[in-house]
């Protein structure tokens, strides 16, 4: 009767039980949080999963916390709809909310969580990409206890984490953003309800007119989400300008490699990345203003 | 004309709303029989290869499996999916290339084999366990390279890989001399896209054998009688021996007008003696059935420098597939209506039809007519440009009239293209607009127009023979018996709307029969936006016919003439003195349990079969901000100006004109069919890579109703469903050319090569 | 792979069904239960047409495992009315001509009505944004949205509110 093949299913009720049944059935089990790339994925035969390890009834995964520095995190059960409707986060990273509101299914964001999406490790997400430009931590947690990793180090390759046998992550955790910094995040989408063509999510923090810190991810321009260095090198410390934004927007468009596929051509990734960090960037100062 | 009827024109519920609001519509999918098994086909992984074997023994072996079949288990029948073999009156043109399962794979998708299994998956582990020797033939993905002379060659009476060269019957003048005499000559290249209708409901199809060897089709098809006596052809059956029955169908679109998996499911059903269903997934509906053609089309358009037409020419290369289909009917429907919309003096066009190993093509809405009136459309732009004339300046003087010929050739009873152009014109503000200067700060305006003219039904190329039965019950409402798919265009409701205004009955008191070849009368099916037109005056002929048996018995009882009398309200009234009346229901009841020896069951026929074919017209406008950095478009709004004749149910008539320009606009923007060059295979399989528009990424659309009745139509009818989708395509494409001065002579145009052409 | 016999509320009412881990919440209602009234268009999780409501939540039961949900509430299409008497998301849809093929109007009105039980009074933009992950082809979505704003207005009068 079904569309899916046969598999072994568990309903761990901590993270210590879910990281044991990893590590016992290594390469052949797959989390279930949201499901929603992780089911039609199995359908199509894209992903085998002999053991499935259902972590939606662990308890304390799904919160969304504010710590005393002020640092906001989110567990691997929060869904993309809770992080989309809360104040902190439209308040304080507009970026991860605009990566989040332009998904067009209200479906997949009740169901899908962003630790879920993250570990796809897709260059093509773009709540990947506000992370990266956020500088947001996961803590990873196996058997024997619990590390932090960054976007970049957990994003080793195309579809491909960093994440070893029995491991999950269990939280994300957004650094509290300094005084004067604003964040912007767009991208290029043949229809709504498309993956993007190119995403670009920048954060800037400014003093006196200068830029005193700055993150420029781009999203579907590489094998990964990435941080164009060379282009934050050229914004951070000058002073805020047309040139030396446009110079950042060209240097981050260098740092890409891009491909054609059925969405775009490299060509067009590679030139609206240039557009899409230079109005990126302006809108981000905008806000840091504000 | 609309306020004088108590139910036509009325915005009434469609027939069945309360069925499809609470679930309870039953459609292919959701169909059960006792004991059925679950079909699956195995599809050519290769573009194009002989089969050298099949062994399908150790799927035949595998537990809960009944039949496993190849070509060697099927009838050696050729056949064409698309019926028009059987009804078109010049039918030479109709070739006949496919079996039900292919002896040659020819397309990555053919049909190679088919199990019939208790579940699914049991039926995909069998198909796994089929072993196809294949031997890899070279493939032709284009059809340049198919009709070189070294092409592979995909069927063995087609040298060359053509199937047929043919000039358009219905030409005129001397193009060269119209040519000659034109001040300015375009002539441009496209290529059609090979678009998806993508209807919602995937593909599937039911078959059973009863005790008695009576077989029970239950399919999505157009065509229930015509698809019968094709299946029964096939089978060698006699079509009273097959009981077709169509439920509700999620969407067709034309595609439909085409068998599907019908033959497939007879073949597993006879083979097993049990009810088979196919289902098929959103990929193999996307890769299994028809896209559209590709047409790759040279048009030339001449005109004069005061904006007079002297010649139109249209040669096209129909690249419709690893089969036939409906290659060169589609191509006639776009060269007819290519050379037909306007008046000119001098037209010619000319079709070849090639073979390539890609997907086989179909029949979808505009069958042509939107290809080549897109083209047109196009081409008077850039000729109203060349000649610095206002593109609505050179399509009102070149406009046809009432009294001129259709692009069907029958004289047209009406014609509404200057009124429909003046009404959107002022609504749109197309003189301020156009005037606006283009760009500011990186973003580019542009206004764009289209008109068009389309078809109630395919007379006079076709048989088209309808007919209904209206019977009375007792209480005084009627069942209306009529073989009319419900593809979601509420034929059926307007079809009821008729019924209950010529006999004077509430809408509600209309019961609908429909979908059984048993219980109703041949009709030819639904194509050519022909239903409303066509079946609505058959069924005002067995309306007309009962009222008949009605009045008279009626007269009786009031002691008056039957021509004293009418209906109205659920009454039977002397139209001198409306006071005197006697209620339907009592007329007909007492024919029904008559004490003296006078029994009738009040009832009508009617059959119909058209004259007349009047085209419904559209004027559609559109504005569009192009951004110059990024090449997207922002399409701001879409203004549909539309002649029905008259809307039965406005809301329907809407309906199907909001639903046909969300069509266009991904069309034109959104979607790709994009099959990989190297292997032939279709990678955009699915949603998430064939982008069908979201409620997001619509424009502000306006639909706006001109009635103009039509004498011939039933209450003044037209068709509306077809083409409404013809003007909006080139509305949207002539806006971006305003806007950015790029032809888009391929779609989807895509922000990439609008970019790319800005880059130039 | 274990089979197992689990009890699913839905639609007010407990089910009975046997099932395997592999059973998508869609095959367990079309397939085991007869409850053909949600649809399956894609299995991509791209057209909504397999919407149902989990503890109130809009789902797309394509993706969605049954054995995940055998402790919820689920609601589908079939459970909107009461009866012959439709309510009045359902009633709109038919009034406004926002059912053509009627397809995709299952999910459509699943959607909605998580929509309206959040937000009771959605602006136009509001209203699309909910719907932006449920396809349809043949209406091109204008009357669909109309409908969901009539019937939000409805329920603002005092029309019964779907729970």
């Amino acid at each position: 009767m079904s569309s899916l093949l046969p598999f072994d299913y568990f309903e761990p009720t901590s993270v210590k039980e879910a990281a044991g049944l990893l590590t016992k059935h290594v390469g052949k089990a797959k989390v279930l949080a949201g499901g929603i790339d992780l089911i039609p994925s199995m359908r199509r035969g894209r992903i085998l999963a002999e053991y499935l390890v259902n972590i939606q009834n662990i308890p304390g995964l799904a919160a969304i916390e504010v710590s005393g520095d002020g640092a906001v995190s989110f567990g691997a059960m929060t869904r993309l709809r809770d992080l989309e409707v809360s104040q902190i986060v439209q308040k304080t990273y507009p970026a991860l909310y605009q990566a989040i509101h332009q998904i067009s299914s209200v479906q997949t964001k009740f169901m899908g969580t962003a630790v879920g999406n993250i570990c796809v490790a897709t260059p093509a997400s773009d709540v990947a990409t506000a992370l990266f430009a956020l500088g947001a931590e996961l803590v990873v947690a196996g058997e024997d206890g619990e590390r932090k990793e960054s976007m970049e180090t957990f994003c080793v390759d195309y579809c491909s984490n960093c994440l070893g046998a029995g491991e999950i992550v269990t939280r994300v955790i957004l650094p509290k953003p300094p005084a004067g910094s604003g964040t912007a995040f767009m991208n290029l989408i043949r229809t709504h309800g498309d993956i993007a063509k190119v995403s670009v999510a920048v954060a800037v923090t400014l003093a006196d007119g200068i830029c005193r810190d700055v993150k420029i991810a781009v999203g579907s321009a590489a094998p990964t989400v990435f941080r164009a260095k060379q282009a934050e090198t050229v914004f951070m410390d000058a002073k805020v300008s047309p040139d030396a934004i446009e110079s950042a927007a060209e240097a981050a468009a260098g740092e890409t490699q891009p491909i054609t596929d059925q969405r775009s051509t490299a060509d067009y990734r590679k030139e609206m990345t240039r557009v899409l960090v230079k109005r990126a960037l302006e809108k981000a100062v905008n806000r840091s203003k504000a | 004309m609309a306020d004088k009827m108590a139910v036509v024109g009325k915005r009434v519920p469609r027939w069945a709303a309360h069925d499809k609001v609470t679930g309870a519509a039953k459609f292919l999918a959701d169909i059960k029989a006792p004991e059925m098994l679950t079909g699956k086909i195995l599809f050519s992984p290769h573009a194009h290869a002989n089969i050298v074997n099949i062994d399908t023994s150790k799927a035949e072996q595998l537990p809960g499996v009944e039949a496993v079949i190849t070509f060697k288990d099927i009838p050696k029948t050729l056949y064409n999916p698309n019926k028009l073999d059987l009804i078109l009156v010049h039918p030479e043109l109709e070739f006949k290339d496919m079996y039900v399962l292919s002896e040659k794979a020819r397309f990555v998708g053919d049909k190679i084999a088919a199990v019939a299994a208790v579940d699914d998956a049991t039926a995909k582990k069998a198909l796994a366990l089929i072993d196809v020797e294949y031997e890899v033939l070279p493939a032709v993905f284009d059809p340049i390279a198919a009709v070189a002379p070294d092409a592979p060659q995909l069927h063995e009476n087609a040298a060359n890989n053509t199937s047929v060269h043919f000039e358009f019957p219905v030409a005129w003048g001397d193009v060269e001399a119209g040519f000659g005499a034109a001040d300015v000559v375009v002539e441009q290249t496209f290529v059609t896209a090979a678009n998806h209708i993508c209807q919602l409901e995937p593909c599937t199809c039911v078959a059973s054998i009863e005790a008695s060897g009576r077989l029970t089709i239950w399919s999505p098809s157009q065509h229930a009688f015509l698809h019968r006596r094709k299946v029964a052809e096939i089978f060698g059956l006699r079509e009273g021996m097959i009981k077709w029955i169509t439920p509700h169908v999620g969407g067709s679109f034309g595609k439909y007008g085409s068998l599907s998996l019908e033959p497939v499911c007879v073949a597993l059903a006879q083979k097993t003696g049990r009810p088979v269903k196919i289902t098929f997934s959103r990929e193999e509906d996307l890769f299994a059935t028809e896209p559209r053609q590709r047409f790759l089309t040279t048009a030339k358009i001449g005109v004069t420098k005061d904006g007079h037409l002297t010649a139109l020419q249209e040669k096209i290369t129909v690249d419709g597939g690893a089969y036939y289909t409906h290659n060169s009917s589609t191509a006639i429907v776009n060269m007819g209506g290519f050379l037909g919309l306007y008046r000119c003096p001098n037209v010619a066009a000319e079709t070849t039809c090639v073979y390539s190993n890609l997907h086989p093509t179909g029949g979808v809405r505009g069958y042509g007519n939107h290809e080549g009136t897109c083209i047109l459309e196009q081409l008077i732009d850039l000729a109203a440009e060349k000649i610095g004339m206002d593109p609505l300046e050179l399509r009102t003087k070149n406009a046809k009239e009432a009294g001129d010929p259709s692009s069907t050739g029958l004289p047209m009873e009406t014609c509404t293209f200057d009124a429909l152009m003046a009404l959107g014109a002022e609504k749109i503000g197309w003189k301020e607009k156009k005037a606006r200067p283009s760009s500011t700060d990186g973003k580019s305006y542009g206004i764009g127009m289209a008109i068009m003219m389309d078809v109630s039904g395919a007379q006079p190329f076709d048989i088209q023979h309808r007919n209904a039965l209206i019977k009375f019950n007792e209480d005084g409402s009627i069942n209306l018996l009529v073989n009319a798919a419900d593809l979601g265009q509420n034929l059926l409701g307007t079809l009821s709307q008729i019924a209950a205004e010529t006999l004077g009955l509430n809408y509600e008191d209309v019961h609908v029969v429909t979908g059984d070849t048993d219980s109703t009368l041949y009709d030819i099916g639904q194509h050519a936006s022909g239903g409303a037109y066509q079946i609505g005056n058959a069924v005002i002929l067995a309306a007309e016919d009962a009222k008949t048996h009605l009045l008279k018995r009626a007269a009786k009882k009031l002691e008056v003439a039957p021509e004293d009398l009418d209906v109205g309200n659920g009454k039977v009234f002397v139209v001198a003195d409306t006071s005197r009346q006697i209620s339907i229901e009592s007329v007909v009841r007492e024919a029904m349990y008559n004490f003296e020896n006078d029994h009738m069951n009040i009832s009508g026929k009617g059959s119909f079969s058209p004259i007349q074919n009047p085209p419904p017209f559209a004027a559609v406008f559109t504005e569009v901000m192009v951004d110059r950095e990024t090449g997207v478009v922002d399409v701001l709004k879409i203004l549909y100006v539309a002649d029905p004749g008259v809307a039965l149910n406005p809301a329907t008539v809407e309906g199907q004109i909001e639903g046909a320009i969300a069509q266009s606009f991904g069309y034109v923007l959104t979607e790709e069919y994009a099959v990989n060059k190297e292997t032939g295979a279709l990678e955009s399989d699915n949603f998430n890579t064939y982008k069908l528009p979201s409620t997001l990424d619509m424009p502000d659309i306006e639909v706006v109703l001109h009635e103009e009745p039509v004498p011939s139509g039933p209450y003044g009818a037209k068709g509306v469903g077809q083409g409404a989708m013809i003007a909006v395509t080139p509305s949207i494409a002539n806006a971006i050319y305003d806007a950015v001065g790029v032809l888009i002579s391929d779609m989807p145009a895509t922000p990439e090569k609008i970019l790319r052409a800005l880059n130039k | 792979m274990k089979k197992t016999i689990e009890a699913f509320n839905i639609n007010g009412r407990v089910y009975d069904a046997m099932i395997t881990p592999n059973m998508t919440l869609s095959e367990l209602l079309r397939e085991e239960l007869g409850l053909t009234g949600t649809k399956h268009a894609c299995g991509s999780g791209e057209c909504g047409s397999c919407t149902v409501l989990v503890d109130g939540k809009p789902v797309l039961s394509c993706s969605t495992l049954a054995i995940t949900v055998r402790e919820k509430e689920i609601v589908t299409v079939e459970g909107l009315s009461q009866g012959p008497k439709l309510d009045p998301l359902q009633k709109a849809f038919v009034n406004h001509g926002a059912v053509q093929c009627g397809f995709c109007s299952p999910g459509m009105l699943m959607m909605a009505t998580a929509l309206l039980k959040e937000n009771p009074n959605p602006t136009r933009q509001e209203v699309k944004e909910g719907l932006g992950g449920n396809l349809c082809r043949c209406t091109g979505y204008v009357k669909i949205v109309d409908a969901v704003l009539d019937a939000a207005k409805e329920n603002g009068t005092g029309g019964t509110q779907h729970g």
